[in-house]
């Protein structure tokens, strides 16, 4: 089985993270918020974690409605 | 010339070693009397790093007679006795540190706001899953049982913890209280026993 494969979007705050999740919740868009991997940023912060076949639906969401600041492939 | 002889028997560690060190320094060859199998080994091992002869022979009452000699290019580094305790396996056979129990008693992290909470228990709990070592045992009570039912947002986290060998203990009162023992999705539901036993029995307990 072929492992699956993550993206992240990173925001400019937590709090851009939690209007995201908001978003993404109501669209029924599959995602979780983690924390940024370490690999990433060793700042505590939080992401938005989904699969990378999903990337485009939650850019769509997000689209001048939240600001990000990148997309990460895990 | 007799052979000294050291007598490290019924010595803690890392006396034995650090005696026998001293002694090798001083002595072309050395007897050392230890009366457990800790001190051979980390004589062996001092042996080693010293480049000296090494054998051991069992005695009478479980003491090990060492002998050690020197075989020309033994260093002459002096005795730092913190540095050989660190080195050498000092752990007392048989006390391994006890199991890593974490503590979810919250459906929250730390205290002053609930949104910020959420957000940190989440990050908590998903970090877990890259623990090396992993908790033994993660235990769920009060709110902290809303985190292993359905619609948790970190429910897959705790199923991964389940999947990886961590026993889950989900308070049985606690997902009555909150009316929610049929939404259960990870672990199992325990008693005040099983957890008052399970922290008890903790080597480190962790409660975020």
């Amino acid at each position: 089985m072929e492992e699956q494969r993550y993206v992240v979007f990173m925001f400019p705050s937590v709090s851009y993270a939690l209007k995201a999740e908001k978003i993404l919740k109501a669209a029924g868009i599959g995602h979780k918020l983690i924390p940024v991997p370490r690999h990433i940023s060793s700042d505590c912060g939080v992401c938005l974690r989904t699969t990378e076949d999903k990337q485009q639906d939650v850019e769509v969401e997000l689209l001048g409605r939240v600001e990000w600041n990148k997309v990460v492939l895990l | 010339m007799p052979v000294t002889t050291i007598d490290a028997r019924g010595l803690a560690c890392p006396q034995p070693v650090i005696m026998a060190k001293k002694a090798i320094e001083e002595n072309e060859q050395i007897t050392v009397l230890v009366d457990n199998d800790m001190a051979v080994e980390n004589i062996r091992r001092l042996a080693v790093k010293m480049a000296c002869g090494f054998s051991v022979t069992e005695k009478e009452g479980g003491i090990r007679e060492i002998a050690l000699v020197r075989t020309g290019a033994t260093s002459q580094t002096p005795v730092d006795s913190e540095a050989i305790a660190a080195e050498m396996s000092c752990a007392v056979a048989g006390k391994e540190p006890g199991p890593l129990v974490v503590v979810l008693s919250d459906n929250h992290m730390g205290r002053g706001d609930d949104v910020l909470g959420d957000i940190l228990i989440r990050s908590f709990v998903h970090t877990l899953i890259q623990l090396k070592p992993l908790p033994d045992t993660v235990i769920c009570y009060n709110s902290g049982v809303k985190l292993a039912v359905k619609d948790s947002a970190v429910l897959d986290d705790l199923q991964q913890l389940a999947k990886d060998g961590v026993d889950i203990l989900v308070c049985g009162t606690c997902v009555n209280y909150f009316e929610i023992g049929d939404q259960v999705a990870a672990g199992h539901i325990s008693n005040m026993y099983d957890i008052a036993e399970t922290m008890a029995g903790a080597g480190r307990l962790l409660r975020p």
